[in-house]
């Protein structure tokens, strides 16, 4: 009986330890995330967003000779350590051509330098913003489609001097995002003279802060610059910051972009007092619109961080393969700047069909993302465009497109 | 045949990393398998070594201490060293303290050390980590820059490997093994317990220095996620339990095992559909915490038991004039 059992088992495992990878007709690329670890609540929605770009290329004729795009998921624990290891995986036993990934700016660092650049395969990260990935010496292989920090920090700076912001108080949370984006933003702010007052990194996940805005609030600040993921610190801070009368007004960047914000701090304190930035396309470019009603119907909310931006690199992907016209990493590499870059017709996020046909006809394909234009420079990475998002009267956030 | 050949590269950084991860278990052995501490900061150690390699190492680079470009194997003794200098100042405080309190000690310590390094944002890059940390043979064409690496890594592991059974069985590691069996009684025959736990603790946490050293090279990029305790404690622990503690062939086999069993899974969970796929990745942990559990009831030994050296065979009882001298003496 027991044996019997056994053989049951193996008969039931077999087909998915053997049978997908091998069958004629797929193209793997990796799809590394950091599905567990810090930031697990954000991939989620990230792996939905190329995971829906794979389905829309499959659903219309899929790529080359009807070839199956197949993503093949493996975690990268937002660890260095882990994102090597997954980039061995997927580079070596499951032969992908191509990777979307890592996540995080770390494990993106350590993979693409211990396994994807000797290794030869293109890799677009749709999340990792560390500058440090443009120093790489990357023979032309690493892309991102989430734009460096510098850009946000540098936006949200500007944004702020202009709103005739000029002492400003700020705080981060003790991450690599939120830590470079801060440093980026006090430059930038002290730049065009303006004047920080106290400058403060916090540990994410206390129970209050009451501490540390009895710091940042000597000083005569006219606002607080909060850099911090909204579940982790951001929320807290400013609720001890509004009950303490330390701070009534705040900036913050795309960490703290989350609906529960108004929800738990309540819309009459925020109006007109909280502005977020957030890398957005610009909405009379219809590709944001694109995308975000397909990811809405698969009960996804298009809003969350990077969706949109792991949906580009994975179509990006698919587009580079289809140029290069063979499974070749080296040449989907040469294709990826031209697919995305002008000149070329213009491609939006699922119109698979139409990019196929161009690119058959030999002619060239110019990628507009739901990200933006994701137009990629020497270095692989993309310019930011933001938004500015503000409370309005009904409780809900409103966009305003920064031009 | 690309195929085969990709096995075999994996094949490759399997061993790679289940080699350094094989450092760390023969280091925590001697702490916990020779002398039974209870050293929970792992982490902690293994992070000074990665961090000492990287800042020593690295091209000048404005966000971090850098600059100095030693050469790697120098920066790989000074990451030993820095190790054990940490490791002596820790145990000068706290290594008169019995296991449990040890435990709870050097875990803060190991927490200390990383938010240390994630705070010290001009001689570390803080959260962001140190990038291009140069690695041993990386000027060779692939696939010979990995093996060359990965076998610096197994000779490494082999001569850690030789000198370590070497002092088990050296009257050094009896000491040792009395101390964890019965301290009193080793008290009373005359060891200075607190200097032989000082011993143990500096050497196995050098040891330590040295798998982070690797680790730095081989990852080419280390933050403070590198020393989460998940990753660069328990799993540590977990290989020695499950290899056998106290013996060293146990050590080395638990760390290769160990690492297969955690990296190899996720080969068998991505096959599944997307939405398990995602969630599966959490049953690679569960997997962790159910073998430690399952040998820790089943097999508490271990896979390879300890074995006690025999006895000196002029000691063993022979009618020789030295036959009164029957303890050994250190």
């Amino acid at each position: 009986m027991k044996h019997l059992m056994t053989v049951a088992a193996v008969a039931a495992l077999a087909p998915i330890i053997f049978g997908a990878p091998a069958m004629a007709g797929n193209i793997k690329v990796g799809s590394v995330a950091g599905v567990t670890g810090p930031i697990a609540e954000l991939v989620a929605p990230i792996v939905a967003g190329r995971n829906l770009a794979a389905k829309h290329i499959n659903a219309q004729g899929g790529l080359l000779d009807g070839d199956t795009l197949v993503l093949v998921l493996a975690d990268s624990q937002c660890d260095p350590k882990a994102g090597v290891d997954a980039g061995n995986k997927v580079v070596n036993v499951e032969q992908v051509v191509a990777i979307v990934g890592a996540s995080c700016s770390g494990a993106t660092n350590g993979m693409v330098q211990s396994v994807t650049i000797p290794a030869g395969i293109p890799s677009v990260s749709d999340s990792a913003t560390a500058p440090s990935i443009t120093d790489l010496k990357d023979n032309g292989l690493v892309f991102r489609t989430a734009p460096s920090d510098a850009y946000q920090g540098a936006a949200l700076a500007k944004l702020a001097w202009d709103a005739g912001y000029r002492k400003l108080a700020v705080t981060y949370a003790n991450d690599d995002y939120n830590a470079g984006i801060a440093e980026v933003f006090v430059a930038n702010f002290e730049g065009l003279g303006g004047a920080v007052t106290a400058n403060q990194v916090h540990e994410p996940n206390k129970a209050s802060y009451r501490a540390e805005i009895t710091t940042l609030s000597g000083g005569g600040a006219e606002g607080l610059a909060l850099f911090a993921y909204y579940g982790g610190s951001g929320i807290t801070i400013i609720r001890n910051a509004l009950e303490t009368g330390a701070f009534g007004k705040f900036m913050a960047a795309d960490g703290m972009f989350d609906i529960s914000v108004i929800e738990q701090i309540g819309a009459e304190n925020l109006r007109g007092n909280l502005m977020i930035t957030q890398s957005a396309s610009d909405p009379e470019n219809n590709s944001y619109q694109l995308f975000a009603d397909a990811y809405r119907s698969t009960g996804m909310d298009p809003a969350a961080p990077y969706a949109s931006h792991g949906y580009d690199a994975t179509f990006l992907i698919a587009l580079a393969i289809e140029k290069a016209g063979a499974a070749d990493p080296a040449k989907i590499a040469a294709a990826l700047p031209e697919v995305a870059n002008a000149p070329g017709e213009i491609i939006r996020p699922g119109e698979w069909e139409k990019a196929k046909a161009v690119i058959a006809a030999g002619k060239d394909v110019n990628y507009e993302g739901a990200s933006g234009s994701v137009d990629f420079d020497a270095a692989g990475d993309v310019p930011g465009f933001y938004s500015v998002n503000t409370v309005n009267d009904d409780g809900k956030f409103e966009m305003e497109f920064l031009r | 045949m690309d195929q085969y050949y990709g096995y075999f590269l994996y094949l490759l950084s399997l061993l790679t990393m289940g080699g350094i991860y094989s450092v760390l278990t023969l280091g925590l052995n001697v702490q916990w398998g020779f002398t039974g501490l209870f050293n929970a900061g792992i982490a902690g150690f293994f992070a000074v070594g990665a961090y000492v390699q990287a800042i020593l190492t690295t091209p000048i680079y404005a966000r971090h201490l850098g600059g100095y470009e030693w050469p790697i194997p120098l920066a790989m003794l000074a990451a030993m060293v820095g190790s054990a200098v940490v490791a002596y100042g820790v145990a000068k405080i706290c290594i008169r303290l019995r296991a449990d309190y040890l435990a709870i000690a050097t875990i803060g310590i190991a927490e200390i050390i990383r938010l240390v390094f994630k705070n010290e944002g001009w001689a570390t890059n803080g959260p962001r980590g140190i990038s291009q940390i140069p690695k041993a043979f990386e000027g060779l064409p692939q696939p010979w820059n990995t093996l060359a690496f990965l076998g610096m890594v197994l000779v490494i592991v082999m001569m850690i490997y030789l000198a370590l059974e070497r002092a088990r069985t050296a009257p050094w590691g009896r000491v040792m093994t009395a101390i964890r069996e019965n301290e009193a009684a080793a008290a009373a025959a005359g060891k200075n317990v607190e200097r032989f736990r000082l011993e143990s603790f500096v050497i196995g946490s050098a040891l330590m220095g040295l798998g982070g050293a690797l680790m730095a090279q081989y990852l080419k990029q280390i933050d403070p996620q590198v020393s989460d305790p998940l990753t660069a404690t328990f799993l540590v622990f977990v290989m020695l339990i499950a290899g056998g503690s106290a013996n060293n062939k146990g050590a080395i086999l638990g760390a290769m095992l160990m690492w297969t069993v955690w990296s190899a899974t996720e080969i068998l969970t991505s096959r599944l559909p997307d939405e398990f796929a995602i969630r599966s990745a959490y049953v690679r942990i569960f997997l962790i915490g159910l073998i430690l559990q399952f040998i820790l009831q089943k097999r508490p030994q271990g896979i390879l038991p300890e074995r006690r050296p025999k006895p000196h065979p002029r000691l063993r009882g022979d009618p020789a004039p030295a036959a009164n001298t029957g303890s050994t003496k250190q």
